[in-house]
């Protein structure tokens, strides 16, 4: 007898994730991924000048932040064909690199660590032994058995009140919990570590981006950091080094706690390297440009089949043409009029909702706002595991080492031999992004000593003005953008006439699009979808297991209506019927 | 010298949604308000509980869905908020403005005093602009932000001359 489970976020955001799963013999047999709200950013940016667009479709996300603004100037700039000075390319791989380990840390000690953590469970812990385990794992030095013990006595402190606060609907004592009580101190001390960690990544893109959330520095054509090695008010020296400074402490948090506890936890769950593989198609486009021309990259990009370790195609750079021929958005299941797939240049979205879905009843033919991305007509995952997986398929010297660094920490910790092949899961996903993370790491210092060098050479230039040569016509461009998310790519129509430019069309294809995208018009189910299948579910009224598989995306569905529900009870909504 | 800071909250794409964003707009431009930091948040998520490390009051404008007709405003506390159950979080965008504060709390870099003042929202569907309601009730959200203020020791005073507030995203289309 198969029961259908919704699990859906009663928040004050409108167009959030919702899952609905089939469960029959406590496993998942069918599942559904849905966004409820139309998230039609683009039509805002219809008549505007291109010059702008960064600014709104910066707005889209306040969690992406960054992403959606250096996707934007990118577009615009490859559709005007611009050549960007160099300082401009580096400063903003700073701010990419910075961004991209904040969200990590962000993503698995915040929104996903208590997946697997069991908080209560810490309470029974002996700090002077979870200090001689951490000791045994990592060098980091937050892991002393005062500290253990400090962090001990404040969850006491917290639990005697008889608050569970944010913990409230948290899975405690949940089967499915599997870590003992020392590790499960450990996670919760660096959880409360990495917010000094997340604050100086922070701290780092606002230094270079003049402010956080939203950063104010990026141009069409470049950046608008003034550089000048002898004004205070200009991107001098001492505020380099102050990004160096934060650049290498969350650097060390990264590659001594963040990756070590991957390793750590990830081994108590074996299993969970088998669930959840889903859609093995993976896409990861090149990011960090290295010249002017964006001829050179330092992370590479591609496209992966079925789960085989070769690259089908290899990216060489943004301008290659395959993207552009491949890429297609299908409508099929969504709430639009019409049943098309289209490229992203092409689409005229009518939106047309079909009407709403009850919870716990058989999804109807349309039952998202979200669309289904293919590539060559196929799905294809995206993230940090397509760009780790990309990493290795290409011979990448930085993810190689890391991955093996990962591979090999779970083997002393655990005595698991784990291969590449099994990053196609759940748990694989989480470890690709501690893999990523530590590789990114890395590349933010690297970027930072290019900088400097070249500053070095006296070279200060910092951007083009895409108005001197502009002659009238039509440009078509599309912006690429190896997110923390994944494969983001902006996709702008320019009409420039003698008075100026201004949009005629805007579509963001955003890595939660091509993973929480529906069914296609050939029933082909989307990565979270398929990823779900087969997945475990010990209690149906408590679905973990099937959070712990979409969590591991990192899902953001980027539309958040920031709406405090004030005076409503707010409760997940999962019912069995 | 109480550390201060004034957050609106909020999508600025999304109709009253703006609400938060634009009243400290409003407010920077208004008024100068000595030691205390302002800024347009966004939609944070879950960086909020960064944000509140290190300050002794935080003052919030956002958008809330109430018993109330929109364009009224409710003045929350700290306890009011924390009340109630957090929301379970599958997206990063789920942890809001009660969860940052729980966060907050248990990580202990929560502000002795959180205030939210409310805006009831009548739209929060696609569009740079607010509601007529909405739009009537911002300089009584602008004042209770004030008062807010004054009751934590800050003393407000009218900038001279006043500026015009950037509210970049309602600003026309090109052409």
């Amino acid at each position: 007898m198969s029961k259908l489970i919704t699990i859906d976020p009663v928040t004050r955001i409108e167009g959030h994730l919702r899952i609905d799963v089939e469960v029959d013999g406590g496993a998942v047999k069918n599942a559904w991924s849905s966004g409820t709200m139309w998230r039609g950013i683009e039509t805002i940016l219809q008549g505007r000048d291109p010059r702008d667009a960064w600014i709104f479709t910066q707005r889209i996300c306040g969690v992406c932040t960054t992403v959606h603004a250096i996707a934007s100037v990118r577009s615009v700039e490859n559709a005007l064909g611009l050549e960007i000075p160099l300082n401009a390319q580096l400063i903003r791989n700073l701010i990419v690199t910075a961004h991209t380990l904040h969200d990590h840390i962000v993503h698995f000690y915040q929104l996903s660590a208590l997946d697997w953590v069991d908080v209560t469970s810490a309470l029974k812990a002996d700090p002077v032994k979870a200090a001689q385990l951490a000791e045994s794992i990592s060098s980091w030095p937050g892991n002393s058995k005062h500290e253990l013990a400090a962090v001990k006595a404040r969850l006491e402190g917290f639990v005697k009140a008889g608050q569970m606060g944010i913990f409230t609907n948290g899975y405690w004592g949940h089967p499915a919990m599997k870590l003992s009580p020392e590790v499960n101190l450990l996670a919760v001390a660096h959880y409360l570590q990495a917010l000094e960690i997340q604050r100086k990544a922070n701290m780092a893109v606002a230094i270079l981006g003049s402010k956080t959330p939203n950063i104010q520095n990026l141009a069409v054509g470049g950046v608008a950091n003034a550089i000048n090695l002898d004004s205070p008010a200009a991107l001098n020296m001492e505020k380099l080094y102050q990004v160096k400074t934060l650049i290498d402490e969350v650097a060390t948090f990264v590659q001594q706690c963040y990756l070590p506890d991957v390793a750590a936890i990830g081994g108590f769950y074996p299993d969970w390297f088998k669930y959840g593989a889903g859609v093995t198609n993976y896409l990861s486009v090149p990011e960090l440009p290295l010249d002017e021309k964006m001829s050179k990259f330092d992370i590479p990009g591609g496209v992966l089949w079925n789960g085989k370790l070769e690259l089908a195609h290899k990216l060489a750079g943004w301008n290659d043409d395959y993207l552009k021929q491949n890429v297609t958005e299908s409508i099929a299941h969504a709430h639009y009029d019409g049943a098309w797939a289209k490229g992203p240049w092409e689409e005229d979205d009518k939106p047309k909702f079909a009407g709403e879905w009850k919870h716990e009843t058989p999804a109807p033919d349309r039952y998202t706002w979200v669309k289904a991305p293919r590539l060559e007509g196929k799905p294809v995952q995206v993230g940090p595991l397509a760009c780790v997986l990309v990493g290795l398929a290409s011979g990448h010297e930085p993810t190689t080492r890391w991955a093996t660094a990962a591979i090999g920490a779970v083997k002393a910790i655990h005595k698991i031999d784990l291969t590449p092949a099994h990053l196609h899961s759940t748990l694989g996903r989480h470890a690709a992004r501690a893999i990523r993370a530590a590789m990114m790491a890395e590349m933010a210092q690297k970027q930072w000593k290019l900088l400097v060098e070249n500053i070095g050479k006296g070279d200060t230039r910092i951007w083009v003005d895409p108005m001197a040569n502009l002659k009238p016509g039509i440009y078509k461009g599309v912006g690429f953008h190896e997110a923390p998310r994944g494969t983001l790519s902006h996709w702008c129509v320019i009409e420039a006439d003698k008075k100026g430019m201004k949009l005629k069309n805007y579509q963001c294809v955003v890595p939660s699009t091509w993973n929480a995208g529906p069914r296609d018009a050939s029933g082909t189910l989307g990565p979270y979808e398929k990823s779900l299948v087969g997945n475990p579910i010990a209690d149906p009224k408590l679905p973990l297991e099937a959070l712990r598989t979409i969590h591991s995306f990192d899902p953001c569905l980027a539309c958040a209506i920031h709406t405090v529900d004030a005076e409503g009870d707010e409760i997940a909504r999962v019912k069995v019927l | 010298m109480a550390r201060i800071a004034v957050f609106g909250i909020g999508n600025v794409l999304t109709g009253d949604d703006a609400v938060g964003p634009y009243v400290v707009k409003v407010l920077e431009a208004r008024w100068e308000l000595p030691g205390v930091e302002v800024v347009d948040a966004g939609t944070p998520g879950l960086d909020l509980t960064a944000y509140f490390a290190g300050l002794d009051a935080a003052i919030l404008v956002d958008a809330v869905k109430a018993r109330a007709a929109p364009g009224e405003l409710r003045t929350y506390s700290r306890e009011d908020l924390v009340k109630r159950s957090p929301v379970l979080a599958v997206s990063p965008h789920e942890p809001g403005l009660r969860e940052a504060v729980m966060n907050a709390e248990f990580m202990g870099v929560c502000p002795a005093t959180v205030r939210l003042v409310g805006v009831v929202a009548e739209r929060t569907d696609l569009g740079c602009a607010l509601s007529p309601s909405v739009q009537a009730a911002v300089p009584a959200a602008v004042e209770q932000v004030l008062s807010e203020l004054r009751a934590l020791g800050v003393a407000p005073r009218p900038r001279d001359p006043p500026v015009e507030p950037d509210l970049w995203w309602e600003k026309g289309r090109a052409g």
